[in-house]
């Protein structure tokens, strides 16, 4: 007996397809549109074919940007690596560890564009770190930090592994305390030491909670743009040394009004997003099935 | 244990909010605005704080009663409601906007203004606007960051030449008007101007360098023997700024360079004259005598809080923006010196600063070039200058007697040189096509010769080369 048409779990997905519909699917098809057309914003897009993919490759400045993007996501074992020291660190009870748990934590609660000023501050021709290295004798003339090429990217970096640990770390934490205090026991009754019995016990059992990690952390490494626009003033760096991915897609659309070029860009960086998470996903598969 | 946990989190909330609140005051400057592309605030009168004594006792005044003389427009569409956009006026100009958008309704009555102010996102907001065909019928367009080119090639701009009266058009200076010229044709109403001025810090650059502030260099080719001498003497640099927005404007003024060939088909920036500018700043980088990151800034405000700090000898800036310096560090402002700020091998002082323009497809096109022509001219310029150090662009403004009074604060020490100053304000700079793409391609020829050790004339050629292939 043929089963009668039933409209009701279609009204039911209905709202979720609808937001799916206006917020993704089409935002995504009209920026494929778009990168195949010459549109400045203000005039109305001419159909271009693969004129805007041609000219990527042959795109110096997009080729920094990409590197500097790859290059970033150096960030992303060195953000795994400290967060769970610091949540091992954490993990005990101590006096005031509330509070350091807290204070580490202010990174994530705050604003990243507060963040980057305060790190150019810092790097400043009158910053701290100048105002230090003199009072130390270190150096004998200021250093201009932002300004030396070979220095842009690892202070951008440096700031997002440094903003990023605390929240992090909440993320490992909280997988620690999900592992039997047995287990350390055991360890420990085998002749483990501190440092073994993390190795043994700990990260193991924090699997799960690092392949997320670094599939998050290493999405907003390929992401990175407001430490960038901070950083620079808005410049990308003196020889584009700060420009990535994602800042070289703003400066095409909003400043140099290629919106079309920029969707090209736009479309290359979803399609490395995507390889990337297909492959942190099937990671986090082996890892669930292991676990 | 509870009571603990309580204060950890009670401070931990502390911080958080003392976090958010330490990045206030520079939240008010370049940071503010990620959407914003290559607009320098300061372009604009600050909006930071009131402004002179004099703009708190007009802003409360009542609005003048409207004089039928200042209707020198014809057949203006009677009602009209013509949108108009302003850039970081509001909300220290409110009351001055709306004061002259009532005498305006009034002079034409049937005419309505509906006025908004758009601050850093304000070229994203006009190209949307533009895009969704919902842009303003008047807008306040900046002539030194090259706005008014940039729209009027696209043929979004409507031309004047034809549509104002020739008496109205002789009101404003020749050089002001002609400037920005696109194919020949002006699509603005020259609007308030400023002056460039150099900021003197006496404390670092008389007492420290040793040096005069009375014989700060008269020309640009004077700064590197300077800076040189600020180094050697406080082990200070100097912060000077290149218009990187804008590179061949900044090669005209400064090195006289002959940026295009006459028929306009082809670059030639790459000549003895470009080399030689573009060599006089490498030399510098190559000496350590200025700050690389404000040279190649494009934003004002870095340089500006930098020498608000007491950490620059000079600075170039606007004089409206010494009030900033003043709220900033008072004990500098009572250090401070202002002369003229040197000038380039041209011998052109400057161009423009604002201009008010019209939308080509706009519905009220005499309604529109109505509120424009109102707002510049010379009657609505001096009340307007009376509140900030902006100058008009009008001989007729100058004859008021404000400009004749002796100003007593140091950042209205322009006022009485600013019309020499203004009246000889010309563009010798002539249009580029592909404005955007082509300073970026300049950009990075300057930079690689700034500080990627490459040869100043290989670095031109190779751009000029890039940038004729663009236009082609």
């Amino acid at each position: 007996m043929p089963r009668r048409f039933s409209a009701t779990p279609y009204l039911f997905l209905a709202p979720a397809l609808l937001v799916i519909g206006v917020f993704i699917l089409y935002p995504v098809a009209s920026v494929v549109f778009y990168s195949l057309t010459d549109y400045d914003i203000v005039r109305p897009p001419v159909f271009i074919g693969l004129e805007n993919y041609q000219r990527l490759f042959a795109d110096a400045t997009f080729w920094k940007a990409l590197t500097n993007s790859i290059v970033y996501l150096v960030a992303t074992p060195i953000i795994i690596v400290l967060s769970i020291a610091l949540a091992i660190a954490v993990n005990r009870r101590l006096r005031g560890v509330q509070l350091f748990r807290a204070l580490y934590y202010v990174p994530a609660v705050s604003g990243s564009i507060a963040i980057g000023i305060s790190w150019r501050w810092l790097f400043d021709r009158n910053g701290v770190i100048n105002g230090v290295l003199l009072w130390l004798g270190a150096i004998r003339q200021p250093i201009q930090w932002l300004a030396e090429p070979s220095l842009v990217l690892p202070i951008a970096i440096l700031l997002t592994i440094w903003a990023g640990i605390g929240y992090y770390a909440v993320i490992f934490l909280a997988g620690l305390q999900n592992i039997p205090e047995e287990l350390y026991d055991a360890a420990r009754i085998d002749g483990c030491n501190e440092l073994r019995k993390h190795w043994h016990v700990s990260l193991p059992g924090l699997r799960p909670q690092i392949v997320f990690v670094f599939i998050i952390s290493s999405l907003a490494a390929l992401k990175v743009f407001d430490e960038i626009y901070v950083l620079t003033n808005r410049t990308g760096g003196i020889l584009d040394s700060g420009t990535t991915m994602v800042f070289y897609l703003w400066k095409q659309a909003f400043v140099l009004s290629h919106a079309g070029y920029a969707s090209a860009i736009a479309i290359v960086l979803l399609v490395l997003t995507l390889g990337f998470s297909i492959v942190n996903v099937r990671l986090l598969e082996r890892g669930t099935d292991t676990a | 244990m509870k009571t603990r946990k309580h204060l950890a989190l009670g401070l931990a909330a502390v911080l958080a909010v003392g976090a958010c609140q330490s990045s206030a005051p520079a939240s008010s400057g370049p940071a503010s605005a990620p959407a914003s592309a290559v607009t320098s605030p300061s372009a604009a009168p600050s909006t930071a704080e009131s402004a002179s004594p004099t703009a708190a006792a007009s802003a409360s005044a009542a609005p003048l009663a409207a004089d039928p003389a200042e209707a020198v427009i014809p057949n203006v569409e009677q009602g009209a409601t013509v949108k108009f956009w302003t850039f970081y006026l509001s909300p220290t100009f409110d009351d001055y906007i709306k004061a002259t958008i009532a005498r305006f309704e009034q002079t034409y009555p049937g005419v309505k203004v509906d006025w908004e102010d758009h601050q850093a996102t304000f070229q994203d907001d006009l190209k949307g606007a533009f895009a969704a065909g919902s842009a303003p019928d008047v807008i306040n367009l900046s002539v030194g960051e090259g706005w008014v080119s940039d729209y009027a090639t696209k043929d979004l701009l409507l031309p004047l030449d034809d549509k104002v009266p020739a008496a109205v058009k002789d009101i404003y200076y020749p050089g002001l008007w002609k400037e920005q010229l696109v194919g020949g044709k002006n699509y603005q109403f020259p609007w308030y101007q400023g002056i460039s001025v150099e900021l003197i810090n006496k404390r670092l650059y008389e007492q420290g360098a040793g040096l005069s502030a009375a014989d700060f260099p008269k020309t640009v080719d004077g700064l590197p023997q300077v800076c040189q001498t600020i180094k050697d003497k406080t082990g200070t640099v100097c912060d000077i700024r290149l218009t990187v927005s804008d590179l061949l404007s900044q090669m005209v003024y400064e090195g006289n360079v002959k940026v295009m060939s006459d028929d306009g088909k082809s670059f030639t920036f790459d000549s003895a004259d470009g080399v030689a500018w573009l060599k006089m700043y490498a030399d510098m980088v190559k000496a350590g005598t200025v700050d690389n990151t404000i040279l190649t800034t494009n934003d004002d405000r870095v340089g500006l809080l930098l020498f608000s700090a007491g950490q620059a000898a000079f600075y170039q800036t606007g004089p409206n923006l010494i009030r900033e310096v003043k709220s900033n560090n008072s004990q500098l402002y009572g250090d401070l010196a202002v002369v003229p700020a040197p000038v380039g091998k041209s011998g052109v002082v400057g161009k423009g600063l604002m201009g008010i323009s019209v939308k080509a497809d706009t519905k009220y096109p005499n309604a529109a070039i109505a509120l424009a022509q109102y707002f510049t001219n010379p009657r609505s310029m001096v009340e307007f200058a009376q509140q900030v150090a902006v100058y008009p662009s009008s001989a007729k403004a100058y004859e008021d007697p404000f400009f004749a009074s002796t100003p007593s604060a140091i950042e209205d020490s322009a006022r009485p040189i600013a019309k020499d100053i203004v009246s000889k304000y010309a563009d010798i700079v002539p249009t580029i096509p592909k404005k955007a793409d082509v300073n970026d391609i300049v950009l990075h020829a300057v930079e690689d010769a700034l500080f990627n050790n490459v040869d100043p004339q290989k670095a031109l050629t190779e751009a000029v080369a890039k940038a004729n292939a663009l236009i082609k």
